[in-house]
């Protein structure tokens, strides 16, 4: 049978009375009329219809898991997000800290500026070396030497302190680095996701990162609260008894 | 041995480093030596004549464990002297560091006392040797 004719079978019967129902007014006739035709046409297309949604869900049960679409929306992102969270604080408290640090040293330096200072005045006020004896200069050089010896360990140590507290960068920037590699992982996925609802079906699978645990020997970065799976040993005794237990 | 200690420090962060570094100046070592990997710290550990090594652990290309190792396997440098200082922190690490034959350990964030503590503690445990 050639494709009209096929039509032609198919199809007539149900335009006659379409047409028919029409012709005469027949509101009821038509209805039915126009259900009998779409129950055929579903009939004919289902088929494909299903071919296409299978098709579909196929390529999108495909994406899920070589794209581990679960376990990035349930797990990967809302831990990215702990994580920045986290590097905020960090990167918080470290200029919090080295701010308390100036705002302690500023006022000390300021302070034996001006007692230096002072006494520089006082010096040069005694043009004869005699007439400085009758004054308190040595006493008050020597108490101001005195005071400056402990001021400038003070100085010194917050500078220390300072020094310290700039170690937020490695950890920071440690942290941050794992969630660019998820970014990464993130876009390839989305780019993957762009050509599937365009049609593509034959989305090649991107293996972007090894679904597997997070491998400790490579190192994982920093311990970040409620985010890193096991527990962190924290206490300098306790790694150096397992120094001890379990190497040389 | 003495403050001549010729030391080098690993860490792929450079602010790591300089931190290090002033840590240990402040101890009176001055003869130190920067890497940014484990790729590049074991060809001047091989060529060079360190005493002592100062390593990260998380780093892209060699990590600090597989840089303990190759000194470790190495004829010439197994016997040298490595502190660990990083932030890796789990259990199984710090067994598996100590079982590739880590001299200590040290978690970040550091004091600056700590670090000179183990870094005393590791050489008096050599000289005892």
């Amino acid at each position: 049978m050639s494709k009209s004719d096929l039509l032609n079978a198919r199809y007539r019967a149900h335009v006659a009375a379409l047409q028919g129902a029409l012709d005469a007014g027949d509101d009821v006739a038509f209805h039915h009329a126009f259900e009998q035709l779409r129950e055929g046409m579903n009939v004919e297309f289902m088929p494909e219809l299903r071919r296409i949604t299978a098709s579909a869900q196929e390529a999108l049960r495909k994406f899920r898991e070589e794209t581990r679409l679960d376990d990035l929306a349930a797990n990967e992102v809302p831990d990215a997000r702990k994580r920045l969270a986290h590097v905020v604080k960090l990167t918080d408290e470290a200029a919090h800290r080295t701010l308390d640090l100036v705002e302690q040293s500023g006022p000390i330096v300021t302070q034996a500026a001006r007692d230096a200072a002072e006494l520089l005045e006082a010096w040069s006020a005694y043009p004869h070396r005699e007439r400085v004896g009758d004054s308190l200069w040595p006493e008050r050089a020597h108490s101001y030497l005195e005071r400056a010896v402990k001021e400038t360990e003070q100085v010194r140590n917050n500078l220390n302190e300072m020094l310290m507290a700039q170690g937020f960068q490695d950890l920071t920037g440690q942290i941050i680095r794992g969630v660019i590699s998820l970014v990464g992982e993130l876009e390839t996925m989305l780019g993957q996701l762009v050509r599937l609802s365009n049609g593509d079906e034959t989305v090649r699978a991107l293996r972007v990162l090894p679904a597997t645990a997070p491998d400790l020997s490579r190192g994982v970065g920093p311990t970040v609260p409620g985010v890193n799976g096991a527990p962190a040993v924290s206490d300098q005794d306790d790694i150096d008894a397992l120094l001890k237990s379990f190497g040389g | 041995m003495s403050n001549a200690m010729k030391i080098l420090v690993v860490d792929d962060f450079s602010t790591m480093r300089r931190i290090v570094k002033n840590c240990l100046q402040e101890i009176g070592y001055t003869d130190i030596t920067e890497a940014d990997d484990g790729n590049t710290a074991l060809p001047m550990l091989q060529a060079g004549s360190f005493d002592f090594l100062i390593t990260d652990w998380n780093m892209p290309g060699m990590p600090g464990l597989d840089l303990l190792k190759a000194v470790r396997a190495d004829a010439r440098l197994g016997k040298m002297p490595v502190l660990m200082l990083t932030a890796e922190a789990k259990r199984e690490q710090i067994i598996e560091a100590a079982q590739a034959g880590v001299s200590g350990y040290v978690i970040k964030p550091f004091t600056a006392a700590t670090l000179k503590e183990k870094i005393d503690k590791i050489l008096a445990t050599k000289a005892a040797a």
